[in-house]
């Protein structure tokens, strides 16, 4: 269980999180979303106790990060995968990181052969590719085989056969009853991933629950075509209604139910020939959740 | 799994880590070669040189300090392997895997610094020890003769010149603490021994003589010195009191390192 309670964390001019509070509950895979830039990676240094919140405080099964004495037995984290010693090689990086928590030497070689990383073992973990970084993380995470685990992207730079890997991975964790955090900035990478999600945009809350909540909740979208699109693009603009797309294929509308679209096109004297409502899929949901946010640190990055 | 690990398990890791970088390993070899092979440079320059000395020169002349020519070199080693201890941790933000495993900044630090400080001291002392017989052995005979161990200050010279280096290499490990940047920290290090004497020698004469002897440098001569002043007469602090100068300051470039550590981000 991770409790962040109304964190908020500022640089300089920066509010990277604005007071933030969620739980992470155990038995479950929670995806931690939101785009770049929005204090996924800031919240998560704030739970392993690296930045020091500006206010607030994150707790992991109750306690704060700081009194944990053997921090690796109750949580693991892989945050960037190059966070390692260029010149040291993987099993003397794991050993160090064993011994300090008092794990025993021979887990290092167990975590090794798990992420398959034995044979490359006394390489300079320098020379290792992301994808090798990214293994070398994870048994570092694994090392303490703790209750908690957190992963900041831990999707980059995998290829396709790694992420099929790793979320089965994911999976088994949370079935053995572990409390997860996967951090994404790809809805569609959650919706494949996590059963629960916290989306945050600009460093603030925004939305949680099951991924099916989320797309249910959601506005959907009417795909409309018509004879005259442009006619019916005028006349939708007087409604309450968005038009997303305008191509051959006709018109993608949201904020107004087919129905509404139908009536206006009638009155209009509009013949349709298409109108399909489509469910949101996650991806515009959040696309749609964090838009606002999104556009606001562009412009402000422009106003810079 | 049951235990508590506490400092001696930091420590252990510690020691893990640091013989596990090549950059530390060569680190101190250098710092080796350098205190014997310098002095023993030194020692067959000088010897050619006795019978032309003046007699003020003669006067003045300190064998110890001759035969431990070599720490005025290794001074620059053992501050780099210091600041390099914890800043290549900082670039390559290992220094994030660092602490998640141990939170406890003091813990951590002390376990950096007590491992540090054995390892300069064990090569350090062996490194003093190997130049003394060097130069006991090349001015053999001659008026710049070495004193034996038993003889006045010289057993204190000889290990306090292992204990300087110890301290300069703590005091390194300040800067690398408070800076966070290799590069920084080493030019700053190097700074201290180097151009503030220089700048030093800018000031009304008057001031210099006060000024000098709190030189990091000046202070490691004072510790080795078996004459209480440097060749040219330079008065200096008492052994003892220039090694507790020196110490006060890796104890507040550390300190001042932890206090940071502790309020930054990491
Ligand atoms: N150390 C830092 N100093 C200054 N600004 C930072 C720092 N870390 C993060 N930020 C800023 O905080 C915001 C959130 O960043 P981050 O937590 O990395 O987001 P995410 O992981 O969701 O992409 C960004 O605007 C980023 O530029
Ligand atoms: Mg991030």
């Amino acid at each position: 269980m991770i409790s962040v309670e109304h964190i908020t964390k500022r640089f300089n001019d920066t509010t990277a999180v604005d007071d933030l509070s969620f739980e992470v509950k155990p038995g479950v895979i929670t995806g931690f979303l939101g785009p770049n830039g929005s204090g996924k990676s800031t919240t998560m240094r704030i739970i392993l106790g690296l930045d020091r919140p500006t206010k607030g405080r994150a707790l992991i099964n109750g306690k704060s990060y700081h009194s944990l004495s053997a921090p690796l037995r109750e949580v693991g984290a892989l945050l960037e995968a190059k966070a390692v010693h260029p010149g040291r090689s993987a099993r003397n990086h794991l050993l160090a990181l064993a011994v300090s928590n008092g794990i025993p030497a021979s887990r290092v070689d167990e975590v090794l052969n798990f992420v398959g990383l034995e044979s490359v073992a006394k390489k300079r973990a320098g020379d290792f590719s992301l994808g090798m970084s990214q293994r070398l993380g994870i048994a570092g995470a694994l090392l303490g085989d703790p209750p908690v685990l957190l992963f900041d992207e831990p999707v980059n730079g995998l290829d396709p056969e790694g992420i099929r890997w790793i979320r089965e991975f994911f999976r088994k964790l949370a079935d053995e009853g572990r409390t997860v955090l996967v951090s994404s900035h790809l809805m569609s990478e959650m919706a494949v991933t996590a059963d629960q999600i916290i989306v945050i945009g600009r460093g603030k809350f925004i939305t949680s629950g099951s991924v099916d909540d989320l797309t249910k909740n959601a506005a959907g979208t009417v795909i409309v075509r018509s004879t005259n699109n442009g006619e019916l693009t005028k006349a939708l603009a007087n409604t309450s209604a968005t038009v997303s797309e305008i191509n051959d294929e006709g018109l993608r509308v949201s904020g107004l139910a087919a129905a509404a679209i139908g009536d206006l096109a009638f009155a209009t004297g509009i013949a349709l020939h298409e109108l399909t409502p489509e469910r949101a899929s996650l991806e515009e949901v959040f696309m749609e959740l964090t838009h606002d946010s999104v556009e606001y640190s562009q412009t402000a990055k422009e106003a810079n | 799994m049951t235990h508590t690990p506490g400092l001696y398990a930091v420590i252990r890791s510690e020691w893990i880590k640091f013989r596990s970088v090549r950059s530390t390993v060569i680190g101190t070899v250098i710092m080796f070669v350098l205190t014997i092979g310098i002095g023993l440079l030194i020692g067959f320059a000088v010897k050619g040189h006795l019978q032309s000395m003046t007699p003020v020169e003669r006067a003045t002349l300190d064998p110890i300090q001759l035969a431990m020519g070599g720490i005025l070199f290794a001074q620059f080693a053992v501050g780099v392997i210091g600041a390099l201890l914890i800043t290549s941790e900082y670039t390559s933000t290992s220094i994030r895997t660092t602490l998640s495993a141990v939170p406890n900044r003091l813990r951590l630090v002390s376990a950096k610094a007590i491992v540090l400080a054995l390892v300069i001291f064990i090569v350090g002392e062996i490194a003093s020890f190997v130049a003394y017989f060097d130069g006991a052995a090349i001015f053999h005979g001659t008026i710049a003769a070495l004193p034996s161990l038993s003889q006045g200050k010289t057993l204190q010279a000889v290990f306090l010149s292992g204990l300087y280096l110890t301290l300069m290499g703590l005091f390194g490990f300040g800067l690398g603490l408070i800076l966070r940047q290799s590069a920084g920290s080493i030019s700053t290090y190097t700074s201290l021994l180097l151009i503030i004497p220089i700048l030093v020698f800018l000031l009304p004469s008057s001031w210099q003589n006060n000024i000098t002897k709190f030189e990091p440098s000046v202070l490691g001569q004072a510790m080795r010195s078996t004459t209480g002043v440097l060749r040219g007469g330079t008065p200096v602090f008492g052994t003892w009191t220039a090694t507790a100068i020196l110490a006060s300051y890796c104890v507040a470039a550390v300190g001042a390192g932890i206090i940071l550590m502790s309020r930054r981000d990491a």
